[in-house]
């Protein structure tokens, strides 16, 4: 059950894989799952050969996913089965508050509802991201003055009187690192270290499958490694934060003098046609994040590393820099540099790990009717 | 940075004793999303029926590619590649989408218009919005709030425009339907695009927005980069701030004066 449900979807076959059982008694146990109503099959012809896909059955209910980025939110909703129903991304002010920003999530997760047709109580759980440290147990952001007018509200509070259904928050980075784990380019990796280079950068660690957190929601911040210890302020306080040399607004404000108000699209747009400055500028935040990406190398090992969040669309312009920097850093191994690779699941990381976390809250509040 | 496509220059318009706009310089960009913000009455929509040729200014001039130009009505603007979405999008009911799409339009396509072809081009305009309307040979009446916006920005967007003004394309959407039209004005803008985005809810506008305008009584009371805080915003809005002098950043009205009477022992005194 669980196996299925963390993969949304998956073969008669690959299930026996994952769960080292024989086929024969897979395709007893799925029969028998099937006629209580717990599970759907349907035929497919995956990588050529004819198989037996297994899915939850939709009749299980909902699960909303919701990504607060620092310009703009994602609203998705998914079955049991994690196949994604609704996916509607809404662009937000910059100093966006918590108030309007939830509230409009939770408007924007009841409209969704009703447009796949389904009642609000099928609604089974929410999963919410947000660009800063997260302290899990108490649903609220960890550290203070990184998101404006975000201090001390208590996300599942406000949401769970909204919506009526168990809310779970997480950074958002740690959550695209879960879905890059369970769905994406990480898949079958024990240790996983995820970059979300957008507006602001984040990072999150997966070891054993599992989401590092540290004492209170910190780890695996990597936007506030100390480059230069003399460096400018960062909004976390602190002085010279990787945040402070790669994050968009340094970004931005080093083109607006030549080249007007970009968009970080805008940047990756004209770095592809060659504009050179713009190239200079991923050039140079690849460097950087190498560096940063280098100690936490040094410091965990992962067995990959993935670059997600806005600024990978620039693909190589931004990786290749990177992976040098990060080779010239890392302690020499006989395995070989660490791998480096784009995001697979793209902007949808953070939202899809959003409903994951969102399903895994269904399952142990028992509301999906089965125990794991 | 590009040179504007379209500048307005000591723009004056009266309705009556009404001085609805009054010495408005304003500047559009391609591949720029200008908001223009301010409250009832400001003067937003009828900005934006000068730039579209709804009204003639009383003084001032509109400048296109730096040289003078006479907007005297929609259709001359049109063919200036500006086109506009207004308050009331102005659709016809019972009409289908393609039907509406073409409304007043069959100018730009000679007088025998062709079916097939009008049913191609409108599809291809909603596929551009990425829009989600069931079928163009449905009526518009049958439509929801969001689906009416982009069935009149297809409309605006026949013949390709360089500039697109959108007066309250938000105003009386839902949530859904309100991301719906940001992301699409994201769309334009990234597709080169004029656009002059026009609302009274500043939140919509950030989300959006290269510069925004703030209109006050008919003036221009600074203009501000996207990036603006909401707080200094509606300090603007309400009057907490100077007009700003064109090209000078707004100031404070709260600034050095009030502070020196402070501390010159009057007191109380709070603006
Ligand atoms: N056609 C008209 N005839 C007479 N007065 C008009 C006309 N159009 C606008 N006005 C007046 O000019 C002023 C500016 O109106 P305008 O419609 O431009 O404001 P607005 O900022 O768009 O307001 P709203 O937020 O209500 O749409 C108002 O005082 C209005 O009453
Ligand atoms: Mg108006
Ligand atoms: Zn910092």
């Amino acid at each position: 059950m669980s196996a299925v449900q963390q993969r949304g979807s998956l073969t008669q076959i690959e299930l026996a894989g994952v769960t080292g059982l024989s086929p024969a008694t897979v395709s007893n146990i799925v029969k028998e799952l099937t006629g209580a109503g717990v599970l759907h099959t349907s035929p497919s012809t995956r990588s050529g050969r004819r198989a037996l896909q297994v899915t939850l059955a939709r009749n299980l209910g909902l699960v909303a996913g919701v990504h607060f980025g620092s310009r703009s939110m994602r609203v998705a909703l998914a079955d049991a089965s994690m196949r994604v129903l609704a996916d509607q991304r809404m662009p937000l002010a910059p100093d966006h508050r918590a108030d309007t920003g939830l509230q409009r999530a939770a408007l924007l997760v009841a409209e969704m509802v009703a447009s796949v047709d389904a009642a609000p109580d099928e609604l089974l759980a929410v999963g919410v991201g947000v660009p800063a440290p997260v302290d899990v147990r108490a649903g609220s952001i960890a550290t203070v003055g990184m998101m404006r007018g975000w201090d001390g509200v208590v996300v599942p509070e406000v949401l769970e009187a909204e919506l009526g259904a168990p809310v779970t928050v997480d950074n958002d980075a740690n959550l695209g690192a879960l879905a890059e784990t369970r769905f994406g380019a990480a898949v079958g990796h024990d240790a996983v270290a995820y970059l979300r280079v957008s507006h602001g950068v984040g990072g999150g660690l997966v070891l054993g499958g599992r989401v590092v957190h540290g004492r209170a929601g910190v780890a695996g911040e990597i936007g506030h490694v100390t480059i230069d210890e003399n460096g400018p302020v960062c909004r976390c306080g602190n002085r010279g934060c990787l945040e402070m040399y790669v994050g968009a607004g340094v970004l931005l404000s080093m083109l607006s003098e030549s080249r007007g108000h970009l968009t970080l699209r805008d940047v990756i747009a004209r770095a592809q046609e060659g504009d050179p400055g713009c190239r200079r500028v991923l050039f140079d935040a690849g460097q950087h994040l190498g560096v940063a990406a280098a100690n936490l190398c040094n410091l965990v090992d992962p067995e990959i590393v993935v670059v997600g969040g806005q600024l990978a669309e620039a693909g190589e312009a931004l990786l290749g820099p990177l992976r040098t920097a990060l080779e010239q850093r890392t302690v020499p191994s006989t395995a070989g540099p660490v791998q480096v690779v784009a995001s697979e699941l793209g902007s949808a990381a953070e939202v899809r790990g959003a409903l994951a976390v969102a399903l895994d809250l269904a399952r142990v509040s028992g509301s999906l009717g089965v125990s794991a | 940075m590009s040179a504007p496509v379209l500048s307005l220059r000591g723009v004056s318009k009266n309705f009556g004793g009404v001085r609805a706009l009054v010495d408005v310089d304003v500047d559009v960009r391609e591949h720029e999303v200008l908001a223009v913000v301010g409250d009832n009455g400001a003067g937003k929509s009828t900005l934006a029926g000068v730039i579209a040729g709804a009204f003639r200014p009383d003084g001032g001039e509109v400048l296109l590619d730096g040289a003078p130009v006479v907007l005297d009505s929609p259709a001359a603007a049109r063919t200036h590649g500006i086109a506009a979405v207004f308050q009331q999008l102005a659709l016809v009911d019972d009409l289908d989408v393609v039907e509406n799409v073409f409304l007043g339009q069959e100018t730009l396509r000679g007088p025998f218009l062709d079916e097939i072809a009008m049913e191609r081009e409108a599809w291809g305009l909603l596929d551009q919005l990425a829009a989600t309307v069931p079928s163009v040979r449905q009526p518009v009446r049958t439509l929801s709030g969001g689906q009416r916006q982009v069935v009149a920005v297809a409309r605006a967007l026949l013949g390709a425009p360089r500039v697109l003004v959108l007066d309250e394309p938000t105003a009386a959407l839902g949530v859904r339907q309100t991301a719906e039209v940001l992301n699409l004005i994201e769309k334009l803008r990234e597709r080169g695009h004029a656009v002059v985005l026009i609302s009274h809810q500043a939140g919509d506008l950030q989300a959006v927005a290269d510069r925004i305008v703030v209109l006050r009584l008919g003036r221009v009371h600074g203009e501000f980069s996207g990036d603006t805080s909401y707080e200094d915003l509606l300090a603007a809005m309400t009057g907490a701030v100077r007009p700003a002098r064109p090209g000078g950043p707004a100031r404070a009205a709260s600034g050095p004066e009030p502070r020196e009477r402070r501390a010159g022992g009057t007191g109380a005194v709070h603006r």
